[in-house]
C-alpha cells in the first residue's frame, strides 16, 4: 500500500484545535457556573436551618427545595416569590430577617396567597426568580416592587410602605374605605370634601370642565408635560407636584391650588394612579356595587341643588367655583366669594354695577366668562336676574335673622 | 475495545470498492485511506478528497463561510427547544418567554445562543460576502463549467434570507422592542409606491401588527425562511465543488510556473472536485500537484473543526456573560422613545430620517428614497456585479489586486457609509429621535412610578 503524502501543513494546527478544546470545555465550565447563581439556593438552605433550629429537623425535612410558584389563573400571575420567602405561611418567623419572616398581620386570611399570589398586592416581577429582577430593580419592568425602598425614594410622610395600597384600591376602588388602607382612604375623603367631581368625571359621574378621571392609572408616563417638573421624572411625582400646585406644572390650568399638604398630595397620587383597568375575575371584586355609594342626605343635598332655586347656577357652572348661600348651593370648590351679595359685591370690590361687570368682565371673571363658561346676552340677562333674586332672598334671611353667610354656630354643650 | 464496524481492516483484507475505515479516520495511514475517509462518512462527503493548500489559509477566507454556517447549524440547533417552549400567540408569546429566560432548565442560556448566533450570524455573513467581493472570487477561472458568479447571486439571496429570518426572529419575543422594530420595518417597506401599502399587508397579515403578523412571522421564522436557506446552503456548497473550490485555486493555475504534471498514476478520484473537463485519468496542472496539495482528512477536516468548535465556544461564552434583553409586554399605545428598526437596519432609517425633508407644511418623505430606492438599488448593484466586473480572470482569488483597485474602493466605501449610518442610528439617537454625542446621557425615560 502506498504511503500516505507528508503533510506540508503547519504542525501548530494540532496544538490549536487542543486549544480551542480546551476553550470550549471551559464556556461549558462558565455555562454551567453561571447557571448556578441563583440567590434562592443559599435563601432555602437558611430556612431551613432556622426551622431545625426553632422546630425541630423534622419540620425541617418538610422545607419544599428547588423552584416554588403560585399560579394564580384569575389574576394570569405565577409567582415565585415562595421560592425565597418560604416562610410566608409559616408562624413563628414574625421577627426573622427577610426574606425569611412571617406574612405580618392577619391580611393573609382574607387574601390567602394560594388564592392572590403575591405579585398582585405587593407588585414586583412575580416570573422573576433572582432578588434584583424580581424586585423589579432591572430595566424594562414597569411594576417595580410597591415596598419601603421605593417609599423612601418618594419621601413619603408617614408609612413608607404605603405605596402598596395603590393595588388594594385597584380591587376596592369602590369602596368608601378599605381597611388597611388609610393613604387610599385620606384620597377618597379628600374627593368628597374638595368636590372634584364638580370639574372631573370618576366612575361615570361629575363634571367636565377637566379631564375624566376614571382611568387616570392608565395613563401612559410619556403623556406628561415633564419640562416644569424637577426631580424624578414618574407618573407618580408628576401627580404629587400637581397636586400641591397645579398651576407650577400646567400654566394656564383652571385647576385651584388646594393648597394640600405633602401627605394629602402624595394620597391622592396614589389615588389616581390606582385607578387602572387590570384584568382579573369578576371573583377578586368585592361585593360592593360598581359605582361610588352615596349617602341619602348626600344624595338629597345634590337633588336640592339640582332643582331648588339655585338649580341655573348649578346648570350653569357657576358653583364650581361659588357657593350662592342664600339658595342652598355650597360650591365644591369655593374659590370665588359667595354670590348671594353679588349685587352689592361688585360695587364694593369693583367699583360697577352687576350688570356692568357681567357685561365688561375683569380679572379673573374676564378668563372664565370668555373659555369655560360663555354666554350669550340673553343668558347674561337671565345672570343678573338670578343674582338680583338671590340678593332679595339674602336680604329676606337677613331680615329674619338667619343670616346665611354667617359662621356656622357651634352646637352649645349641654 | 473497538466496535465491529470502526474495525480497521487488516492488510491483504480489502478488496475493490470496501473501504477499510468505515467511520472517520482521523490519522489516516496512505492517500488512500485519507480519500477513503471522505467517501464513506456522510458528514465529510462534500468534501474533495485533496485541497490546494494556500485555499486553508486563514488569511484569504477567514474561514467566514463556515463561521457562518456553523452559526446557522447552532441557530437550528438551539431553535428546536425553543420551539417547544415558545407559544405563538399574543396572550401567552411574551409569557412564555419569560418562562424560558426565569424557570425553563438551561432555557435562558438556549435564549441567548440563539439570539447571539442570529446577531453573529448577519455579521459573518456580510464580511463573507464582504470577503468574497474583495478577492474577485465570483469570477470564473480556468476550470470548465464554472459558473461562480451564479453562486454569488445565491450568497446575495441568502443573504437577503438571513436578514429576514433575524428580522422575523425580532417579533417573537412579543415585547415593546420586537413590536416597534417590526412596525418600523414593516413600515418602510409600505413606502414602496402604488404597492406599499399592500406589501405592507401581505407582510404582516392585516393593517396592524396583531395575532395574524405572528403566526405569520412564527411560521416564516421557523419552517419557510430556515428551510430556504438550508436549500440553498447546501447548493451553495454544492457549486464550490463543482466550481473547483475556492477562486484561489484557479489564481494558482494560472500562475505563470503551472506546468502540467502528467497522469497521476493512482489517482482514484477526480482532484478538486472539478467533475466537467477532467476524466479519471487526469493531467494535473500545478496546483494538483503533490506538493501543493493536502489530504481533506485530516488538514481541513482539522481547520474546520477549529473554525466550528471555536464558534460554538465564542456564542456559548458570549451567551453566558451577556443578558438577553426582553422589554415590557407589546403594547401598540405606547411608542417606546426612541422606536428603532433592527440594528442591521438602522442605517435605513437613518437615511429614511435625513431625506424627509419639512418644508412649511409640505413634507418629503425619504422613506421611498431611504427604504426603497437605495437598498432596492444596492442589492440590485451586487446581484449583477459579476458581469459589471470587466478585470482579468487572473485577478481572482487575490486580496486587493491593483486592477480591481477602483471597485474595491468604491464597495469598502459603501461599506463605511452604511456602518456610519448604523452607528449614528444606534447610538446617537435618542428620545424623539434627536442627536446626541455618544458620551451624552440622554434624557431619562418617564416611568410609572
Amino acid at each position: 500500500m502506498e504511503k500516505r503524502t507528508n503533510s506540508p501543513f503547519p504542525r501548530i494546527d494540532r496544538p490549536v484545535l487542543a486549544a480551542i478544546g480546551i476553550v470550549l470545555v471551559g464556556a461549558t465550565v462558565f455555562f454551567a457556573w453561571s447557571d448556578r447563581q441563583h440567590d434562592y439556593k443559599y435563601y432555602q438552605y437558611a430556612f431551613r436551618g432556622m426551622v431545625a433550629e426553632k422546630l425541630g429537623a423534622e419540620r425541617a425535612a418538610t422545607v419544599p427545595s428547588g423552584l416554588q410558584q403560585v399560579w394564580v389563573p384569575g389574576l394570569r400571575r405565577a409567582d415565585r416569590c415562595v421560592t425565597c420567602h418560604q416562610a410566608v405561611s409559616w408562624k413563628g418567623f414574625e421577627t426573622a430577617e427577610e426574606p425569611h419572616r412571617t406574612h405580618p398581620g392577619d391580611l393573609l386570611k382574607s387574601h390567602p396567597p394560594e388564592r392572590f399570589g403575591c405579585s398582585a398586592c405587593h407588585g414586583g416581577q412575580g416570573w422573576a426568580i433572582d432578588t434584583a429582577a424580581a424586585h423589579g430593580e432591572v430595566a424594562h419592568w414597569e411594576e417595580p416592587l410597591l415596598g419601603k425602598p421605593l417609599g423612601e425614594a418618594y419621601s413619603l410622610t408617614d408609612n413608607k410602605a404605603a405605596l402598596m395600597q395603590m393595588n388594594c384600591n385597584i380591587c376596592h376602588r369602590y369602596e368608601r374605605a378599605t381597611k388597611g388602607a388609610e393613604m387610599i382612604n385620606l384620597a377618597k375623603d379628600l374627593v368628597q370634601e374638595k368636590g372634584c367631581r364638580a370639574c372631573h368625571v370618576i366612575n361615570g359621574r361629575g363634571g367636565t370642565i377637566g379631564p375624566d378621571l376614571t382611568w387616570v392609572g392608565d395613563k401612559a408616563p410619556e403623556q406628561y408635560d415633564y419640562s416644569r417638573l424637577s426631580g424624578q421624572t414618574t407618573a407618580f411625582a408628576w401627580h404629587v407636584a400637581h397636586f400641591k400646585d397645579p398651576r407650577a406644572l400646567v400654566q394656564d390650568t383652571v385647576m385651584p391650588n388646594f393648597h394640600l399638604s405633602t401627605k394629602q398630595a402624595q394620597a391622592l397620587a396614589m389615588l389616581m394612579l390606582s385607578w387602572r383597568k387590570a384584568p382579573f375575575d369578576a371573583a377578586f371584586l368585592p361585593g360592593v356595587p360598581r359605582t361610588d355609594p352615596q349617602t341619602a342626605d348626600e344624595r338629597k343635598a345634590e337633588e336640592d341643588m339640582k332643582t331648588g332655586p339655585g338649580a341655573w347656577f348649578v346648570q350653569t357652572g357657576c358653583f364650581v367655583c361659588h357657593s350662592i348661600a342664600a339658595l342652598k348651593v355650597r360650591s365644591p370648590a369655593q374659590i370665588g366669594p359667595d354670590l348671594s351679595t353679588a349685587v352689592e359685591d361688585t360695587q364694593k370690590r369693583f367699583g360697577v354695577t352687576v350688570d356692568q361687570f357681567l357685561k365688561n368682565p375683569t380679572g379673573t371673571m374676564s378668563v372664565v366668562l370668555s373659555r369655560q363658561i360663555v354666554l350669550t346676552p340673553e343668558q347674561k340677562e337671565t345672570a343678573i336676574q338670578k343674582l338680583r333674586e338671590a340678593f332679595a332672598e339674602y336680604q329676606r334671611l337677613v331680615a329674619e335673622g338667619k343670616n346665611p353667610l354667617a359662621p356656622p354656630v357651634e352646637a352649645a354643650p349641654k | 475495545m473497538r466496535l465491529p464496524f470502526t474495525r480497521r481492516a487488516a492488510a491483504g483484507e480489502t478488496s475493490p470498492g470496501v473501504h477499510p475505515q468505515p467511520l472517520w479516520s482521523y490519522r489516516p495511514q496512505s492517500d488512500r485511506e485519507a480519500g477513503d475517509a471522505v467517501v464513506s462518512n456522510l458528514l465529510l462527503h462534500w468534501f474533495p478528497s485533496k485541497v490546494y493548500k494556500p485555499s486553508l489559509a486563514w488569511n484569504y477566507s477567514a474561514w467566514l463561510g463556515t463561521i457562518s454556517g456553523a452559526l446557522f447549524f447552532l441557530l437550528v440547533l438551539s431553535g428546536l427547544p425553543l420551539m417547544f417552549l415558545y407559544v405563538p400567540s399574543v396572550e401567552r408569546a411574551y409569557q412564555s418567554v419569560k418562562d424560558i429566560e426565569y424557570v425553563v432548565t438551561f432555557g435562558w442560556w438556549i435564549r441567548a445562543v440563539h439570539r447571539i448566533g442570529a446577531h453573529l450570524m448577519v455579521v459573518a455573513v456580510v464580511l463573507h460576502l464582504a470577503r468574497v467581493f474583495f478577492t474577485g472570487a465570483y469570477k470564473n477561472g480556468v476550470g470548465q463549467g464554472q459558473q461562480r458568479e451564479w453562486n454569488w447571486v445565491i450568497g446575495v439571496v441568502m443573504l437577503l434570507l438571513t436578514l429576514f429570518l433575524s428580522f422575523t426572529g425580532y417579533l417573537l419575543p412579543w415585547d415593546q422592542l420586537a413590536f416597534w422594530a417590526v412596525t418600523v420595518g414593516t413600515n418602510i417597506a409600505s413606502a414602496v409606491p402604488g404597492i406599499g401599502p399592500r406589501i405592507r399587508e401581505l407582510l404582516i397579515g392585516g393593517r396592524a401588527i396583531e395575532q395574524a403578523t405572528l403566526i405569520r412571522f412564527y411560521v416564516l421564522h421557523i419552517i419557510v425562511l430556515p428551510g430556504a436557506l438550508g436549500g440553498l446552503f447546501a447548493y451553495h456548497m454544492w457549486r464550490i465543488r463543482k466550481d473547483g473550490g475556492l477562486a484561489r485555486a484557479d489564481a494558482a493555475a494560472l500562475a505563470p510556473d503551472a506546468k502540467d504534471t502528467g497522469p497521476v498514476p493512482t489517482k482514484t478520484y477526480t482532484l478538486l472536485g472539478v467533475a466537467r473537463g477532467t476524466s479519471p485519468a487526469v493531467t494535473a496542472r500545478s496546483p494538483e500537484a503533490p506538493d501543493q496539495t493536502v489530504n481533506a482528512v485530516p488538514d481541513l477536516t482539522r481547520r474546520a473543526l477549529i473554525v466550528i468548535l471555536g464558534t460554538f465556544a465564542l456564542v456559548s461564552i458570549l451567551a453566558s456573560a451577556i443578558p438577553s434583553p426582553l422589554e415590557e409586554p407589546a403594547n401598540a399605545l405606547i411608542t417606546p422613545n426612541p422606536a428603532k428598526a433592527p440594528w442591521y437596519f438602522l442605517w435605513l432609517q437613518e437615511i429614511v430620517t435625513d431625506t424627509t425633508i419639512r418644508l412649511g407644511s409640505l413634507t418629503i418623505n425619504g422613506a421611498f428614497l431611504g427604504g426603497v430606492i437605495l437598498p432596492g438599488l444596492l442589492v440590485g448593484l451586487l446581484t449583477v456585479w459579476p458581469w459589471l466586473d470587466k478585470s482579468a480572470v487572473s485577478t481572482a482569488g487575490l486580496w486587493f489586486p491593483r486592477s480591481r483597485r477602483r471597485q474595491n474602493l468604491l464597495f469598502i466605501l459603501a461599506m463605511l457609509f452604511i456602518l456610519a449610518f448604523t452607528f449614528v442610528g444606534m447610538f446617537m439617537r435618542g428620545p424623539y429621535w434627536n442627536l446626541y454625542w455618544p458620551w451624552e446621557t440622554w434624557p431619562g425615560i418617564p416611568g410609572r412610578i
